[in-house]
């Protein structure tokens, strides 16, 4: 592995000298406390992200290699996030290889932003950009003024990274009456065309309003539990990805000095886990995820609400999830010192469950790109998405140099 | 045929006089309308340069590209920031009306979000990108805004200049501001920014013009804050005018791909 890595970044130093290659990125040492257990270290890491970007007017390469040491687990990895080709053309662009793609209006919340999976291995505590996969895909986006419509083809399904069982963010399984065994044999989407997913997005930006109507035929990212009652009285689950379509839209539009927006996604299908065990453990049943966000800039002081629902049609009781979800998020955050200094404070409140998750920050620029960030990831309630996660409070330290 | 001096003194000052009433009678409105509409060309392709120097004379740098387009009724701009390294590839865009009263519409494009979002329009106050200069500083505020009130005439650099106070009308970030206006040229060679107390807060002061294609264009000047003793000096260079920027340069297409 070392030697890959050092073959690697010789290749790319070599290149980057060679050719005229723009590069930029950042290097990045992140320490991470819990502070309910002894204040163990959950993360370690040290990171190099680097962009490289070679091309003329027309052609343009892009890699975003990544180079993380996780000093807890004394490994090295290397990774790919992006790798691609763009081909501009007068009216339409044509990205080729491994991107990550973007749809929807909300904030650090996924309604229609379902076309890349996610990385959930330290659930939403990364960057979005880190916890968003790159998805090997061919994206063409003709141009007509300012309206855009975008044509997105996966060949190859993709999954949702889920944390590891033994992890910290492993997320709390069902309780299950008997003896529980596994069965992966039926994870596997096939390698075929007929698996392909395909994605398509109108987009208006203007003056009065800014929007987007949105389809698209998927796979849903993450697996359903099917449950089988074996002879012996013990349970088999078997998880199996499902296709999942999907209708949607979003708009931002400015009221006032201030700036209102909606998204909603409107699922065909969705496999729900059930206590029924005569339909296996699965309910198929449409689904709705809307969102309305309110953003404005009290004193100075930057502000966005947003309340998120998510609602269950034609719903049976014995479905695991509530019939109606809700959460609220807020965000406020305010600059000092001519922007060298930032607090911010990220906070999602899951109304069914009464938890919450409570994200406060302060950066500071020692230097022009190099920051100092200290942070904090507060978990309260004992159940719900967030309150699952009691036992998780973490400080961390991040210092972070752009280059 | 022949004039006695007299005649000719009589014809010369019908000329003349008119115009000396007329610039005596000009108005503060007048002065800032000549000043909006002042023409500096139908598009505009620059790099930016804003030298933050605090108390100690410490220098941080903040690097742009900017590309400006005057539509009849509205003005287009983007701007693409260059440096420091963390604010690279991202493009703010900015859609801004004749219309008395019409909000500006803007949008940021974030690379880490991968996102064109719009943004309130209600932080014109707030200091761009750490600077003496607020948003609204650096655009064009419209005249029908404020209240105008020509002072008085006087010299500055040996350049004779109107001195106008423009006083807002409804409650703003400054109590009022003060532009000595070059007689002739329309440019506001200075200007004074009071707070909500009345007290000098900052002074615009304009160090280089430049002819460019016939129009005059401000292409050094420098924002002194004098409460937090700070500077920003900002310079335009590459300046060029009147290329025939296309209208796709202000688009999301271009905020994405950047430059």
């Amino acid at each position: 592995m070392k030697r890959l890595l050092t073959i690697t970044l010789m290749s790319l130093c070599t290149l980057s000298a060679v050719a005229q290659v723009d590069h930029n990125g950042f290097v990045r040492s992140y320490l991470g406390a819990l502070t309910g257990q002894n204040g163990d270290y959950a993360v370690s890491q040290n990171t190099l992200d680097w962009r490289l970007s070679y091309g003329k007017s027309e052609v343009r390469l892009f890699a975003n290699p990544i180079f993380q040491y996780d000093a807890l687990k004394s490994e090295v990895d290397l990774s790919l996030r992006q790798a691609y080709l763009d081909i501009y053309f007068a009216d339409f662009d044509l990205r080729v290889g491994k991107q990550q793609i973007i749809w929807g209006k909300a904030d650090g919340v996924f309604i229609t932003d379902i076309i890349s999976p996610r990385d959930l291995s330290e659930f939403l505590m990364p960057d979005f950009e880190e916890i968003r996969i790159g998805v090997n895909a061919f994206k063409l986006n003709y141009y007509l003024d300012n309206s855009t419509l975008e044509a997105v083809w996966i060949p190859i399904f993709q999954p949702t990274i889920q944390a590891e069982v033994n992890s910290i963010w492993a997320p709390q399984m069902p309780a299950y009456p008997f003896a529980v065994n596994l069965d992966e044999s039926a994870m596997k989407v096939e390698d075929r065309l007929s698996n392909s997913e395909i994605a398509l997005k109108y987009s208006a930006l203007g003056s009065v309003i800014d929007y987007e109507l949105m389809a698209a035929y998927l796979w849903d990212d993450n697996p359903a539990m099917h449950i089988f009652m074996q002879m012996d009285n013990s349970l088999l689950l078997k998880p199996e990805y499902h296709r999942l379509p999907m209708a949607g839209a979003s708009f931002g539009k400015p009221v006032g000095g201030a700036v209102i927006r909606g998204e909603a996604a409107y699922y065909l299908g969705k496999m729900f886990s059930s206590e029924d065990l005569s339909s296996n453990g699965i309910k198929e049943k449409d689904y709705l995820h809307y969102l309305f966000g309110y953003d404005h800039n009290w004193f100075g002081v930057n502000t966005s609400v947003q309340l998120i629902q998510e609602f269950i049609l034609d719903y049976e009781d014995k479905i695991r999830n509530d019939e109606l979800s809700s959460t609220l998020t807020f965000l406020a955050s305010k600059e000092f010192l001519r922007d060298t200094l930032r607090l911010e404070l990220l906070t999602y409140y899951g109304i069914n469950n009464s938890d919450a998750l409570l994200r406060p920050k302060i950066m500071y620029d020692l230097a022009d790109g190099f920051e100092i960030l200290l942070g904090a990831n507060v978990f309260l309630g004992d159940e719900g998405n967030l309150g699952q996660y009691s036992q998780n409070d973490m400080l961390y330290l991040k210092l972070r140099y752009d280059f | 045929m022949y004039y006695s001096m007299k005649t000719v003194l009589i014809i010369v000052a019908a000329f003349i006089l008119p115009v000396v009433a007329i610039a005596q009678d000009i108005t503060g409105l007048q002065i800032i309308q000549n000043v909006y509409n002042l023409a500096s060309g139908e598009d505009q392709e620059a790099n930016l340069t804003m030298s933050l120097i605090n108390s100690r004379g410490d220098i941080r740098k903040r690097e742009i590209k900017q590309y400006i387009k005057d539509y009849n009724d509205m003005e287009k701009k983007i701007m693409f920031f260059l440096s420091p390294a963390d604010v690279l590839n991202t493009s703010f865009m900015n859609w801004s009306y004749d219309k008395a009263g019409k909000d500006d519409d803007q949008w940021i494009y974030l690379p880490a979000l991968k996102r064109v979002k719009r943004i309130s329009s209600d932080s014109k106050s707030d200091y761009f990108m750490g600077s003496d200069f607020t948003y609204d500083d650096l655009g064009d505020r419209h005249p029908s805004e404020d209240k105008h009130r020509l002072l008085r005439e006087e010299s500055i650099d040996n350049t004779l200049c109107y001195v106008v106070e423009s006083t807002p009308k409804q409650d703003d970030m400054y109590s009022k501001t003060i532009s000595w206006v070059i007689k002739d040229q329309w440019i506001a060679k200075k200007k004074e920014f009071y707070d909500e107390d009345g007290d000098l807060l900052k002074t615009l002061t304009v160090k280089k013009i430049e002819k460019i294609k016939n129009y005059h264009i401000i292409t050094s000047s420098e924002m002194h804050n004098h409460q937090k003793n700070h500077k920003t000096k900002m310079e335009l260079r590459d300046v060029k005018l009147d290329t025939g920027i296309d209208d796709n340069q202000f688009t999301e297409r271009m905020m994405r791909r950047g430059l």
